[in-house]
């Protein structure tokens, strides 16, 4: 399997490393919130566990340890294994954002 | 008081014999050269600074540091990129204090991180070295695809390296380097050499110029 | 070299030598045609089958050298032992499987077709007892059936006890076909990549095409074919290529070929995957032909090939018919008839008689003819002569029978003589000492089917032709169902054409060489129904009858079909089975063969040897292996090694008359406590964190903070997964306002890197902050002991000051060694003992070693290994992998109070889960034995006393223990539920495992110095 990076170009998948499902954000909760705990463990527990397993395109997070090291998001087919746009995570190289996140 | 002597040791120290290896027949396919006394520098632009670390970098090495993945001679280093907004400065190593230098032209601009001794650089060269890498790298090192000047992070026996490619030898041949991490150079110098054996493998250890 | 005149006839002087006396007496090369064949006579070979010492020549196979020698009996078969012969010459071959070479490289089943000789080739026939003629286990054949399909889950079922001490040995020995060798293989692999823009499969007249087309146009080329040579059919079947022999083009195309400088032509190498993304996987036997590799030469390489396009030109294997005896030592495909006669000189019989459905098979009888041999008849269901060869004139002579052949009687030579029944239901004996049959031609669609692609059903040349091919692939020739060579012409050289163009080379491709279009005509004829055993299945003595009990009792869909009967399951892979299956059972289903349907194909398309894909990577190979900077110094003092993943570690350094570990690990520590030492740690992974935000970042990874952490200080950090339990852990220090410098486990260090780089480039953005492995930078040592400040002063410069107060505990900062070198020095302590640890550059790190030892020496200084590392950290109570086990808590490792309530971390809102705060979790606590030399177990389980141990009432388990010097006994670290409120208590220590159950007492973990005294001194 070959992986486009965008800095490297293709590379051989034994390169990346791949973590998962690129859709969920980490949730963003006040050390001190008034609400309490649960908002924030239900949001957590959702962001840790629960994943879609599509049959179909997903945006994945893959790790290009081998080589840039740099993080990149992919469109991949389950199915087909056929990989769609690669591209870099916001925070990729020295790339200056207003805020966090995407 | 005891004298106490620092000598520096490769980690070939063991690994590398020189001399010829493998088939004996005919000139050496493949040429192995351990490159010592480097300095190595991983140059790291800061947040919203890589135009600024470019020019620093214009500045201190007279050319800007490559943005795709390619190896730039400068001045004083040869400049080697390594990920977006990065690369590694790389000269050989002087008795001044050369990484001094650079944290001064790069203060508040980037951030550097001194790899002299976290690398092992070795050269590869000869008539037949693009068979002998061919068996150790998945990289497609064609003479037009990886043409003199080009760069590559990627790895070798799941390790990564640094390869690039210098401008051809004088026998017209292409010349390959490869920056191995130090703790993995004695396991990988015997991955090259294993894949050198049936070309004729000359090994040697040279001081970088 | 005499090629095959495809068109010219071969004199009559290349008739056999017949043995008067007509009896098989062993004659050399009884078989060998005088002139003819793409051998070469002027290098005979000797070889041996069986021990018979026989001679042919280079550019023979095994096969064709012992078609030559006139051997017919070679193998038996895997379940009924039945006689077998040589079917086809090709990889396909299912039968003809021998045993080759002897002692250390003594490889089963290889096939004779494709074994090239060479000189002193040994090789034996395999799967029979005592002799190849008088094989014991051909009684199975009386058992037959009981060993139909299935019988495998019918028997051998009761008594359920005997399965295990008399059914599994017996199958055993009795099962398995060939023996490989005993001893570890001498030879050596190999394992290369290729690019290129076209990759074409195989070299026959079509792939020929396809790569000259390709490359013409400037594409980057590779080309490979299994057979030792290029050509194909070609070499067998001849025939005329823009007006001149095949044999003339074939040299054409390959001078040309090897012209081009763009395209590679790779022989003896056989495609055997295709995986996603355009990479392919092909095995090259580089020194199978030779008896032993030369110096440094390998024997066989697998390629991993990345091409942006595929051209695949694989051509296709002649189908066998189904009828009683079809396996019978002399019943050969009839394409293979053709090959022994015109490739390599060599008759399989002197009256050969043809069973064919369609008009290739005919070609035979012109070959036979030619090279002086008699058609005992022709048996043809469509009851005459293609149109095209009616007017040949050796063909008014040929008995030509409408019907099929439902019979072979064989003699101790194989066949004797074939029975034919007609259509009308009559039949008669025709003598005859060779049967060539063709049953029709299967175009090889394995490749294309890899990515589960289905073939599909083409009526026309009854055949399955590629449906969808992976992504980028195409197939010409007779891979695609295209049989005439002036079709697989054209055919190659447009795909080679088209796939060029698609990779951006559009250079002038010429023209296709031209050659005449034959009609393929075909009437289907799978099997003929008469009495006896009819196989489908060579290799895994399926046969038509199996098929049918399969329909019967219900398995009636092809991936059971395949499983139940083992039918397409053996080597072969059903290469010359699969489909003639799929007819039986589609006509025992009354359903079409397209509705029947194929079962999935996956690589391996042939055999692979692991040791090919293990290639260099074998025995102390098997995987990179890292080394500290000491490491060779620590050789030279004979430490004892171990694997720490990558990582080779000293264990312990035996001193001489030491009689085991314990007794120089038990030394160490004591040196240590008593005096002082030092380890080499080096293998802990190290990160500079960079830059501006460098501290927030680290508040938002670590459960504690590090913003607020001065320059010049350590700090032991904890860090979770964002699940709450306990990721790593791991000191790290301020060096500078903007650099921090994070040490993590050794085993952690590369998920600790990826995480630390996922948080910077995809969670926090905004955090100016940047990232470094520093692990083989700097060589680092831990040296503790009483003693420690003595032996530092003595190698670093005395203008530094390293009393308590000039450096306190968890200090960090540069110090200047004596000679010149800068060392970085960190009081921090892990075994407890006055301790700093210290880093120099990786290159002078065996220097450092060297003078610890000099200036040590006053002090008795001693290295130590990881066994002392961790005895003494247990006996602090230090949690270390073991406790960092990935079920474990910040509370659960008693480090609770560190996390921070002022800031956000990765984990810190799911460590506040119910179940990870609950009261009743197992926590870190010390457990010693009551008897005081009762040696405790780590793994062994925690249950209260007077209790049954069992899941139910299990509270814990022992996860790291050690002989402590110190308490002179063995003690442990262990999880235990409650475990704080519970010192002194004492309970039952369960070790099923190992038998073992004692009393052992729980207390505090921190066994030794509990107010740590000695290591703030």
């Amino acid at each position: 399997m070959r992986i486009a990076c965008p800095f490297c170009g293709e590379r051989e998948s034994g390169e990346f490393t791949y973590l998962g499902d690129a859709s969920p954000k980490r949730p963003n909760f006040a050390v001190d919130s008034v609400a309490g705990p649960e908002p924030a463990e239900d949001a957590f527990y959702d962001y840790v566990y629960l994943r879609d397993n599509v049959a179909g395109v997903m945006r994945e997070y893959w790790y290009h340890g081998g080589g840039c090291r740099s993080w990149l998001i992919a469109e991949r087919n389950t199915v087909t294994h056929e990989f769609g746009s690669v591209t870099a995570a916001p925070g990729a190289g020295a790339t200056k954002l207003a805020q966090a996140g995407e | 008081m005891v004298d106490y002597l620092w000598n520096a040791q490769s980690p070939l120290q063991k690994e590398l014999v020189a001399g010829r290896h493998g088939v004996t027949a005919g000139q050496a396919g493949v040429t192995l050269t351990e490159i010592r006394g480097i300095m190595l520098v991983q140059v790291m632009a800061r947040r919203g600074k890589a135009v600024e670390t470019a020019k620093a970098a214009k500045k201190l090495f007279g050319v800007e540091p490559p943005s795709t993945p390619k190896a730039v001679i400068g001045k004083i280093a040869t400049l080697i990129w390594s990920g977006p907004d990065q690369f590694l400065a790389f000269a050989a190593r002087s008795a001044d204090s050369q990484f001094g230098k650079l944290a001064e032209v790069f203060a508040g601009i980037a951030s550097l991180s001194d790899q002299s001794d976290g690398r092992c650089l070795s050269q590869i060269s000869g008539p037949r070295a693009r068979e002998a890498l061919a068996k150790f790298s998945s990289l497609d090192l064609d003479d037009t695809m990886f043409p003199p000047g080009a760069t590559a992070t990627s790895s070798v026996d799941h390790t990564p390296v640094n390869i690039w490619r210098d401008a051809n030898g004088a026998d017209g041949e292409a010349v390959f380097n490869l920056l191995v991490f130090t703790s993995f150079a004695d396991s990988l110098w015997k991955t090259i050499v294993a894949s050198a054996l049936e070309y004729g493998l000359e090994a040697s250890s040279a001081h970088a110029e | 070299m005499s090629g095959y005149s495809g068109s010219e006839p071969l004199s009559r002087t290349a008739a056999l030598d017949a043995n008067a006396s007509g009896r098989a007496a062993p004659v050399s090369q009884s078989h060998r045609l005088r002139s003819g064949g793409l051998i070469d006579r002027q290098s005979p070979l000797q070889f041996s089958f069986d021990g018979k010492t026989m001679t042919g020549y280079a550019g023979d196979t095994l096969a064709s050298a012992l078609v030559a020698n006139g051997v017919k009996l070679v193998a038996r078969s895997f379940k009924y032992h039945r006689p077998r012969g040589i079917m086809t010459a090709g990889s396909e071959e299912p039968s003809a499987l021998v045993e080759m070479r002897t002692g250390a490289r003594r490889e089963p089943n290889t096939r004779a077709t494709t074994a090239e000789l060479y000189d002193r080739l040994m090789a034996n026939s395999q799967n029979r007892w005592p002799s190849l003629r008088r094989d014991f286990m051909s009684i199975n054949s009386l058992l037959a059936p009981i060993f139909v399909a299935g019988f495998y889950y019918k028997t051998f079922m009761w008594p359920a006890k005997f399965w295990e001490t008399v059914y599994e040995p017996m199958i055993r020995r009795a099962a398995g076909l060939g023996k490989s060798a005993e001893l570890p293989d001498p030879d050596h692999y190999d394992k290369a990549w290729a690019h290129c823009d076209v990759l074409v499969v195989g070299g026959g007249s079509a792939g020929l095409s396809a790569a000259l087309a390709a490359g013409r146009a400037g594409a980057r080329v590779i080309l490979c074919e299994e057979d030792s040579r290029v050509g194909g059919r070609l070499l067998s079947d001849g025939g005329d290529i823009d007006g001149m022999h095949a044999a003339d083009w074939l040299r054409r195309a390959t001078d040309e070929l090897a012209s081009l400088p763009n395209v590679r032509v790779m022989t003896r190498t056989a495609l055997f995957g295709v995986y996603d993304g355009g990479v392919y996987a092909a095995l090259e036997r580089v020194n199978d032909h030779v008896a032993v590799p030369g110096p440094h030469q390998v024997r066989q390489r697998v390629w991993r090939i990345v091409a942006r396009r595929s051209v695949v030109t694989a051509g296709a294997i002649e189908r066998p018919i189904v009828f009683p005896g079809n396996d019978r030592p002399g019943v050969m495909m009839a394409s293979a008839v053709r090959t022994y006669v015109n490739r390599f000189a060599a008759m399989p019989g002197r009256r050969v008689a043809l069973f064919t459905n369609n008009d290739d098979g005919w070609r035979t009888v012109e070959a036979i003819q030619r090279a002086g041999g008699e058609i005992a008849a022709v048996v043809d269901p469509r009851g005459r002569a293609p149109a095209k060869y009616q007017a040949v004139a050796g063909l008014r002579d040929v008995r030509v029978l409408t019907g099929g052949v439902s019979d072979v009687k064989r003699g101790v030579d194989g066949v004797r003589s074939i029975v034919v029944t007609g259509r009308n239901g009559l039949t008669q004996q025709i003598e005859a000492d060779c049967l060539a049959v063709s049953g029709g031609w299967n175009p090889n669609v394995g490749l294309s089917c890899f990515h589960r692609g289905k073939p599909v059903w083409r009526d026309a040349i009854a055949a399955f032709v590629p449906g969808d091919a992976p992504r980028g692939m195409t197939t010409a020739g007779a891979a695609n169902g295209e049989f005439s060579l002036g079709a697989c012409l054209r055919d190659g050289h447009a795909a080679g054409v088209a796939a060029a163009a698609e990779c951006g080379a559009a250079g002038n491709a010429g023209e296709a060489a031209e050659a005449c279009d034959d009609i393929y005509a075909i009437s289907p004829l799978w099997q003929v129904k008469a009495k006896g055993k009819a196989f489908v299945d060579f290799q895994h003595d399926v046969t038509a009858s199996d098929v049918t009990l399969a329909q019967r009792e219900g398995f009636e869909s092809v991936e059971h079909l395949k499983r139940y009967t083992t039918l397409g399951m053996a080597t072969d892979q059903g290469k010359t089975s699969n489909v003639n299956g799929l007819a039986i059972m589609a006509e025992a289903t009354g359903r079409t063969i397209p509705e029947t349907g194929t079962t999935i194909y996956r690589p391996p398309y042939a055999p692979v040897a692991i040791g090919a894909l293990a290639g260099h990577h074998r025995d102390e190979n098997f995987h990179a292996w890292r080394l500290t900077p000491s490491h060779h110094w620590a050789a030279e003092l004979g430490a004892v090694f171990v694997d720490t993943g990558l990582w080779k570690r000293a264990q312990w350094y035996p001193k001489p008359g030491e009689k085991d570990w314990l007794e120089s690990v038990t030394r160490e520590v004591l040196s240590v406590r008593n005096s002082v030492g030092f380890c080499d740690v080096s293998t802990l992974g190290k990160v500079d964190v960079l830059g501006p935000d460098a501290g927030t970042f680290l508040d938002r990874v670590y459960i504690n903070t590090f913003s607020s952490l001065a320059v010049g200080k350590a700090r032991y950090g904890l860090m979770l997964r964002e699940d709450g339990i306990v990721m790593d852990d791991g000191t790290t220090s301020r060096l500078a306002e903007d650099h921090y410098f994070l040490t993590t486990t050794t085993a952690k260090a590369g998920p600790v890197m990826q995480h630390l780089e996922f948080c910077r480039q995809v969670l926090w953005p905004d955090l100016d902050v940047q990232l470094t492995s520093a692990t083989d930078q700097w060589a680092q040592f831990s040296i503790a002991g009483p003693k420690t400040r003595d032996l530092l002063q003595a190698v670093i410069e005395p203008s530094e000051d390293l009393s308590n107060e000039g450096f306190p505990f968890m200090g960090a900062r540069e110090v200047k060694l004596r000679g010149g070198i800068v060392a970085r020095l960190f009081r921090i302590s892990f075994s407890g003992e006055m301790a700093f640890e210290m880093s120099v550059p990786a290159c002078y790190g065996e220097a450092l070693a060297r003078n610890l030892m000099i200036a040590g020496k006053p002090f008795g200084v001693t290295p130590y290994g990881t066994e002392a590392l961790g005895v003494m950290r247990i006996e602090k109570g230090h949690v270390a992998g073991p406790e960092l086990n990935g079920t474990t808590t910040a509370d659960d490792l008693g480090l609770g109070k560190m996390m921070s309530k002022k800031k956000d971390f990765i984990g810190r809102v799911m460590a506040g889960r119910e179940a990870l705060t609950a009261p009743n979790r197992q926590v870190v606590v010390g457990v010693k034995p009551v008897d005081p030399v009762r040696r405790l177990r780590s793994g062994a389980h925690v249950v209260p006393k007077g209790v049954i141990p069992g899941p139910e009432t299990d509270q814990g388990y022992v996860t790291s223990v050690c002989f402590s010097p110190v308490l002179a006994q063995w003690i442990g670290l262990a999880l235990v539920e409650r475990g704080r409120g519970r010192f002194g208590e004492i309970v039952r220590i369960h070790d099923p495992l190992r038998s073992e159950d004692y009393e052992a007492e729980i207390c505090n973990p921190v066994f030794y110095d509990p107010e740590g005294v000695r290591q703030r001194g």
